[in-house]
């Protein structure tokens, strides 16, 4: 059985998405470096005004984020925090910060306990 | 006087001495070198010939910079002192300091100076709280520095010391050995420089240097509107406050070099939704750079997934933003933290101010993601009843924030009789709030993001939102609005100040502000200083209880707009009139509250003690109330003028308010006679 890749399924996701509004104003590339013990597997996202795209390889990067490949699988399942780990040192970031503020959109959140309003189907019942 | 704090601060980094320029900390001691809220620097003390020193006069130069004139010895007996010693500290970075000694005898002299240095790398929560240390501590004396270092996992913090004489540097401090001539003099530069173990790679710690603070202080000056006052007081409490909100700008690196208001010096120098927000409406008319720095950075960390810990949701605007140990092994939710519900409507609120003032339309495109984004999340995730209003109930139950208002102490909203409230609790302000960024979000959709269906959506749920509001939350027989909704829908009865803000929003209707007025304006809620938090005879009402009976600067400031909104301006003057006094005891610097205390009973306002000083939204406080007595209201592109000041401020000029219209002068002469 093919062992699942957290990282790949990812960036497959992020690159079937095509266009993601909320990135609308981003425009930049961002490096992945993922560290696995002597390997580092290198991911390119490449944002241009909200159209993503991803490829594999050493492009130049405005921004570039080292971290090794646990910490990354667990970020991309919501199971770690990104700001948290950077703060911490497990994260490396380097270049351009204010990108990776609005990059962080893409990345999932931890499963919530439970969601009221709208937002989780609540018929409006205003008297 | 070695016993007085010195502050001095740039950006998040500042320090805290005694009057000597020594740090002496001990856990839960408030004195040291703190960046990015981790202490960098416990102990640092000065001593010639193994003599500490004392204090002659410190000159507090800059926000950013310190004078300190010290003798040797510390007796308080008077020394003829053959030498002298001065010790010139700026901060950015972590900090700099010149140290001279003068010799004044006929003599040479020999000296050991020594700085005794160590850190206890505390974060400021563990200050607060006086928590254990997890991490392993390094000191390494080098050649030409002294490298004091902290780890825990890959958390890495350190202190490198270094001199511009030759030293000898050993794991507790540095020692120079030196001969002075005759009427000569000696000093050296000593270099502190935090670091915090490779964020800075991310230029995510930018210093300045001092003569760009200087540069940019008189710039900030210089652009602000001058102000003339018969009223003398005034012109000193205005500056007074511009100078205080130059050194609360903050310039995190998401910001794009743009500044925005932090919430408070030292210990709140931090991004803060609601203070953020709240300081850049104030001073909207002095400084409205402020308000696109703080629209720019509080929107790019606009939540962006349901996070129970961070009390996140998509489009929540941040409560408070921290970089300390804590945080980073999330011990504690703020990286960042968003458990705070008015920030986000605030935010519209905010946007539409700003374009109303300065005509800046790029800055709104820019920013539609994220204010449809936050108009969303008032009905998608702020109803958490579904009965149409917004309401709050963290997630975090650990270490998340019970009251999500600005009232955020665990006894702010209660019943007359003094019982507690169930959550979910509504609120009644926020209400306010989300209904004018609603009527604020349709007039953006309409201008600017030429959506008209958007537009309409929201003025009619405004509109129903309106009338349910004034049924559902008006107390009959009291004639003003209940301070909340419990969760089974019961009117939380009490009567507070939170009234005022409705007036701010827009949310009365017209039949019932009158009432509204004279309860604000009433014995019960105003104290002559201002208007009290909550109303006297309330179960919980104490005259210095932090949300139940003090007097809140910021607060009153709003009211008084509020007043003005409705039409009430001899009110509007009566409590601008009062808070100004009150500015006038506390030598130009409004604290964050003081106590509800009857005026006539106190003669002066007595102080609350809080720990920052200043208090962003404190120092915003004058600036709002300006406006709100000279009537300054922007109507396309004009600025109308409608002045009712008290007549004890005689003539009144604001020369060159900037906005849409370029620049305009605002005059006025006092007319309204202040009762008492």
């Amino acid at each position: 059985m093919a062992r699942t890749d957290p990282i790949a399924d990812f960036m497959d996701g992020v690159a079937s998405r095509g266009h993601e509004p909320s990135l609308a104003k981003a425009t930049g590339t961002v490096r992945f470096e993922v560290v696995d013990g002597r390997r580092t597997e290198r991911w390119v996202l490449t944002v241009t005004r909200g159209e993503l795209a991803v490829s594999r390889g050493n492009a130049h990067a405005d921004v570039t984020l080292r971290a090794p490949r646990a910490l990354f699988e667990q970020i991309f399942r919501g199971k770690a925090n990104a700001t948290a780990a950077f703060l911490r040192g497990a994260l490396q970031i380097e270049g351009d910060v204010q990108l990776i503020v609005l990059v962080q959109r893409l990345l999932p959140g931890p499963r919530a306990s439970r969601r009221k309003g709208r937002a989780a189907g609540w018929a409006a019942s205003r008297r | 006087m070695n016993d007085r704090e010195v502050k001095i601060l740039d950006g998040n980094t500042f320090v805290v001495s005694d009057s000597r320029g020594d740090i002496e900390a001990s856990p839960t001691d408030a004195a040291g070198l703190f960046s990015f809220d981790t202490r960098f620097l416990s102990r640092w003390i000065l001593s010639l010939n193994g003599e500490r020193l004392g204090a002659l006069s410190v000159d507090d130069l800059q926000y950013f910079e310190t004078r300190f004139f010290l003798v040797p010895g510390t007796g308080t007996v008077y020394i003829d002192a053959k030498l002298s010693v001065i010790r010139r500290r700026t901060v950015g970075g972590g900090f700099h300091e010149e140290l001279t000694i003068l010799n004044h005898d006929d003599e040479r002299i020999e000296l050991t100076v020594r700085l005794d240095a160590a850190s206890d790398f505390a974060d400021l929560f563990e200050v607060k709280d006086a928590l254990k240390k997890k991490g392993t501590y390094s000191n390494r004396p080098e050649r030409r520095r002294l490298v004091l270092g902290y780890e825990r996992e890959t958390f890495r913090r350190e202190t490198v010391i270094s001199a511009s004489e030759r030293a000898t540097f050993d794991e507790n401090g540095l020692t120079f050995t030196i001969r002075i001539q005759p009427h000569g003099s000696w000093s050296t530069e000593l270099h502190v420089v935090a670091g915090m173990g490779g964020l800075e790679s991310a230029g995510a710690t930018g210093t300045r240097r001092r003569l760009t603070m200087e540069q940019s202080l008189k710039r900030w000056l210089d652009a602000a509107p001058r102000l003339r006052c018969d009223w003398e007081p005034l012109e000193s409490i205005y500056r007074r406050s511009l100078v205080d909100l130059a050194a609360l700008r903050f310039t995190p690196e998401v910001a794009g070099g743009k500044s925005l208001p932090a919430a408070g010096l030292p210990w709140f120098m931090t991004m803060f939704g609601r203070d953020s927000i709240l300081t850049s409406l104030q001073a909207l008319p002095f400084a409205p750079e402020l308000a696109a720095g703080t629209l720019s950075a509080l929107g790019e960390w606009q939540g962006s997934s349901l996070d129970d810990f961070r009390d996140e949701d998509p489009g929540r605007i941040l409560h408070e933003m921290r970089y300390g140990e804590m945080t980073a092994f999330e011990e504690r939710p703020h990286s960042p933290y968003y458990g705070c519900v008015d920030a986000t409507l605030l935010y519209v609120v905010l946007l539409d101010e700003y374009e109303r003032w300065t005509g800046d339309r790029k800055l709104v495109r820019e920013l539609e993601y994220e204010a449809r984004a936050a108009l969303a999340w008032i009905d998608d995730y702020a109803d958490l009843q579904g009965n149409g209003y917004v309401s709050y109930k963290r997630r975090n139950e650990k270490t998340g924030l019970e009251n999500q208002c600005w009232k955020d102490s665990w006894d702010s909203i209660s019943f007359r009789d003094g019982t507690l409230p169930g959550f979910p609790r509504a609120t009644c302000e926020l209400q306010g709030y989300a209904y004018d960024a609603k009527v604020r979000g349709a007039r953006l959709a309409r201008l600017v993001w030429k959506d008209a269906v958007l537009a309409e959506r929201l003025e009619q749920e405004a509109a129903d939102l309106k009338r349910r509001f004034n049924r559902d939350f008006w107390i009959e027989d009291g004639g003003y609005f209940a301070l909340a909704l419990d969760p089974e829908g019961r009117q939380v009865d009490t009567l507070a100040s939170n009234n005022g803000h409705l007036l701010w929003s827009g949310i009365v209707d017209k039949s019932k502000a009158k009432t509204v007025a004279g309860h604000l304006l009433g014995p019960r809620l105003f104290s002559g200083w201002g208007v009290r938090t909550l109303a006297e005879g309330e179960g919980r009402y104490n005259p210095i209880g932090y949300h139940v009976g003090t007097v809140w600067p910021f607060d009153n400031s709003f009211i008084a707009w509020g007043l003005r909104r409705y039409g009430f301006k001899e009110e509007a003057a009566r409590v601008a009139a009062g808070i100004l006094d009150a500015a006038e005891f506390f030598e130009g610097r409004l604290p964050e509250a003081f106590g509800g205390y009857e005026r006539s009973l106190t003669k002066y306002p007595v102080q609350y003690p809080t720990a920052c000083s200043p208090q962003a939204w404190s120092t915003g406080a004058p600036l709002l109330l300006l406006r709100t007595m000279l009537g300054l209201e922007p109507h396309d592109d004009d600025l109308i003028i409608d002045a009712a000041l008290p007549s004890t401020m005689g003539r009144l000029e604001l020369l060159d308010i900037p906005g849409r219209w370029g620049r305009i002068d605002a005059f006025g002469r006092g007319r309204i006679e202040i009762p008492g």
